[in-house]
Formats: C-alpha cells, structure tokens, sequence
C-alpha cells in the first residue's frame, strides 16, 4: 500500500526515519530495512540531516524502496537550487519513489562542513509548490515535461513552536503550496498536541506525530534546551530521573513513548506516528508492541 | 554603508615585506565611522610601519574613496608622494582599494580591511548587517525588514522549523528575522497580508555580477 492509501484509508499510520550511512556501506541500514519488514508502512531517508553530510537522501530511498519498503525521499533546500532540487525529483520519480517531504533544512553551521555555502535558492514553501507544478507537467518556468511527476508530497511543522502563530501561518502555506501530509517536530505533551490537532484538523492535512525515545533525564533536557520546538513536560523528566539504572532509564523511556503512541491512536488524536529513532532503531518494534501496533 | 575591519598587521606587514616604501590612502566617509580608515588610523599605521622599518611618504584620506574621479582630482597634490612609495596602503573597503588599483596601474596596492557587510551603525562603532543589494528589494512585502539578509538561510517565507523562543537556530544572540517581520507587520496592521503573502524564488538574474549602473541613462529617458 502506498503512503497516500495507507493515510487515506483512516489506519494509524506509522513510518520510520533512516539516516544514510557516511560511507558507502549499506550492511546496517540493509539490516534496518529486514527490521521494519512489515512493520512500518513507509521509510524517510534524511538529506543530509544536521547538516553532516552523508549518501544521498535520494539514493537510500532507491534501497529502500527496491528491499520492498515505501521510500519518503527527504529533501532540504540548504544543498541544492532551483536546477538541482528539480532534476533531482524527476529522478526521484523516474525511479519509482512517490514520496517527498520537502524542508528547508538546518543551516550548514549546524553540520561538519561549517564552510559550506549555504544555498536556499528556494524554501520549503516554494519547494512544495515546485513540487506541485512537475506534478502538473510543467517545470518552475512553465515549460511543459516529457512526463509529470507523481508526488505525494509532504512537509515537516512544529506544533510546539515559540512563538507559535507565525509557524501556524506557514503551516498553512504549506497546507496552500500543496502538502498533503505532515511529520512533526518530537511531541510529548499531548495537551498541546491537542492544541495544535484542533487547528491541523481544520486544514484538512494528515499529521504523524514525531516520536523521539527518551534515553534519560540528561537528554530530556538538552532536547528542551537546545532544540527548537521539544518541550518534555518536568513530569516526564522526573520520571526518568526516578528510574536507578541507564538501563532502566531506557526502559522507562520507551514506556514513555509507547504510552504516548498508544494515547495518540486510541483516541484518534492524529493519522499516525513519524519515529525518528537516532540510533535506538534496534528498539522500535518493541516500542510499537508495547504501544499495542503490533500483534506479535 | 560599507563595513570594514582591519586585518591582521602580520599579514599586512607581509604583503609589503619587499616594499620600504608606503603611501597610505584613508577615506572620510565609512572607513572613518568604522575607525579602520580615517585620519587617526592612519596616523596609527603610520607609527607602526615606522617602527617596523618602513618609510611612510605620504598620506591622505580621500574624500570619499569609492569616488574614482574625485578621489583622482584629490590625489594630484600628492602626486609626489605617491611616486616616491613602492606601493600603497589602502585603508578603506575594498571598492576604495580599487580606486587606488584603478588611479596607479603600475603600483601595486594592498587593502588594509576586510570588507565585511552594508549595515547600519546603530550605536557608537557597532554595525549591524541590513542590506544584501540583492538587486530586487521586497522589503515593501517584509514590513520594511529584510529576511535576505536578517535570515542566514535568506528564506522568503518563514520562519523555518529552527526558530526558538524567536531567535534565530544560527544563533541565539541573534533574533528570528521572521518572528520580527511577522511581530512589525501584525503592528503595523498588515497581518492579512503576512498571512496570504507566499514570496516567489528570487530572482537571482538581478544578481549577476558585476553589476553596472549608469543613473544618467534613466535621468534622461522620461
Ligand atoms: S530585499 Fe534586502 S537585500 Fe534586497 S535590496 Fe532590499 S534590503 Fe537589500
Ligand atoms: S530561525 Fe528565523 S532567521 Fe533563523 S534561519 Fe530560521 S527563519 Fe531564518
């Protein structure tokens, strides 16, 4: 099932992120793909995430998709303008992929090439409507394509975001430029979920909520110091500081996720979950056995 | 105008090591506000060269440097001076270097500064960066901010997923270019259109370089 019927046909969807290797060894992440075998119904491959440059996003959605997985193709605008992200897409979708999340993507001086010129020839708003028009047959200039692209196209938001109307504002254009579904910043507090879920409903887009496992007490708080948009509630802190063991620290972590994902789905509250597992992806079909996703 | 910061004297004093010989050349306008050009600085440059060993035989800050014939007129009673140095110091931006490389084509020239950005001097000698002369302003769209050069990422609509507690993911010293022209525009009652604005690609042909303006064409034409 594609992502589109998967979103479409009311399942709670779950779909999966998958960093390219720095190298060109893909033995892990072939591992990773036999992990979510009938799993997840969709893979992301990031572009270059954090900056650090890695394979191409496009070319780990190939291996993807050819292990049998729907591929997302991640694509930022800080690498590429207007001529390269476009020849890219139609290369995207000459090799079967058919689904984009288009991003602007962190700046260079987040990443390992602090010297990089940064490009955003466009962003993720002009992005989504340059994806839209390659849908519709004709590149950024009009001129028309021997044969459109078939995207289902996405984008990335934050519900959490401080201050929050301006990023709803540009939920909206994005919502406008032609995104069809979203994956969220990690989400903890439901309360506010809900908040930002009333207003999502409205505009008629699919929502994942972004799932990000916590490992311990230290790293719910780097998350809400450091990272745009993360507010791990002090309940959730405590708990993980409660816990005596790093072990037992993840455990409770993962319970903590489960539970969430668990919530989320049973009162409906989004179409499904975005898991960005960093590193803890050997963990995820427990997470989604203990949030009740999977019967095994 | 033009912000400049002095180099490093090691590598100024290297590239004029075969040099003994030096005219410096200021310029009153930018490099005088931003304390890198102006008559104090090259009084400064001057002593320094002294002591290094190098004769200092002439000096003058232009008028305004990026002038080319003006800065020429000026530099006539200097005429001998200029002749007596092995080369030229300038101490202004680099467009003000350039008038001293297009004054003396057989002599060689070495700027002082680096040239840093256009900006604004919104206190005593602190500068900040408002203009990228991208060739094509918007800041009618903006609320008057420009998200070219106020966003690192230069983006047209935003703000990106980075903002946090409205700074900027770059930096937190540095405020969200977007949550400002969101904040100026909401004030200025022009939220509708923040709202139902989406900014094409720029159109970086306006950017091709380098860029020649002749104004008296325009003048002329009605
Ligand atoms: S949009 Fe910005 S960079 Fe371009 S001309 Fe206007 S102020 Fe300068
Ligand atoms: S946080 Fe704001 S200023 Fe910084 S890159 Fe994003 S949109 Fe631009």
């Amino acid at each position: 099932m594609s992502l589109q019927e998967a979103l479409e046909s009311g399942k709670f969807v779950v779909t999966a992120e998958i960093a390219p290797p720095k190298g060109t060894n893909t033995d892990e992440i072939k591992h990773l793909l036999d992990l979510y075998d009938g799993r997840v119904d969709a893979i992301n491959a990031t572009d270059n995430q954090s900056a650090v440059m890695r394979m191409s996003s496009l070319a780990l959605s190939k291996i993807v998709l050819d292990h049998g997985h729907e591929a997302v193709v991640q694509m930022t605008c800080r690498d590429r303008n207007r001529l390269a992200l476009q020849s890219d897409l139609l290369g995207a979708h000459a090799l079967g992929i058919r689904n984009v999340v288009a991003m602007t993507g962190d700046h260079v001086i987040a990443g390992d090439h602090k010297q990089a010129k940064p490009v955003y020839d466009v962003e993720s708003v002009q992005l989504l409507q340059m994806i839209r028009s390659l849908n519709e047959g004709r590149d950024m200039m009009g001129t028309p394509l021997k044969g459109p692209t078939g995207f289902y196209a996405g984008a990335v938001v934050t519900p959490e975001a401080n201050p929050l109307e301006p990023q709803l504002i540009k939920f909206a254009k994005k919502v406008q430029a032609g995104a069809k579904y979203f994956q969220t910043q990690a989400i903890y507090d439901i309360t506010m979920f809900n908040i930002f879920m009333s207003h999502a409903r409205k505009m008629g887009a699919k929502v994942l909520a972004g799932i990000v496992v916590l490992k311990n007490e230290r790293m719910a708080q780097y998350l809400n110091d450091n990272i745009a948009g993360i507010r791990v509630p002090a309940g959730m802190i405590a708990e993980l500081a409660a816990a005596p063991s790093k072990a037992e620290k993840l455990e409770t972590g993962i319970r903590m996720a489960a539970r969430l994902i668990r919530q989320l789905k049973e009162e409906r509250i989004c179409d499904g979950i975005h898991i960005m597992a960093i590193g803890m992806e050997e963990r995820v079909p427990e997470i989604m056995k203990q949030a009740g996703l999977l019967s095994d | 105008m033009i912000i400049t910061k002095k180099r490093d004297m090691d590598a100024i004093l290297d590239n004029i090591r075969n040099y003994r010989h030096v005219f410096l050349l200021g310029c009153s306008e930018c490099a005088t506000l931003c304390a890198t050009g102006g008559a104090e600085q090259l009084e400064e440059m001057k002593t320094l060269l002294t002591a290094q060993g190098k004769e200092v035989t002439g000096m003058f800050v232009a008028k305004t440097g990026c002038q080319v014939l003006g800065t020429k007129v000026e530099l006539r009673q200097h005429a001998e001076a200029i002749n007596a140095a092995d080369c030229i110091l300038a101490m202004a931006c680099g467009a003000g270097t350039q008038t001293a490389v297009e004054l003396f084509e057989d002599k060689p020239v070495y700027t002082v500064n680096d040239t840093l950005f256009l900006g604004n001097m919104t206190r005593l000698q602190q500068f900040h960066e408002r203009c990228s002369q991208c060739g094509e302003c918007i800041l009618d769209k903006t609320g008057g901010i420009c998200p070219v050069t106020a966003c690192p990422k230069g983006i047209l609509v935003g703000p990106c997923g980075g903002c946090k507690d409205g700074k900027c993911e770059v930096s937190p010293d540095v405020p969200c270019a977007w949550v400002k022209i969101y904040e100026r525009m909401k004030r200025i009652d022009q939220l509708q259109e923040f709202c139902n604005t989406i900014l094409p690609p720029k159109d970086w042909s306006k950017n091709t370089k380098p860029r020649i303006r002749n104004a008296k064409e325009t003048k002329e034409s009605p």
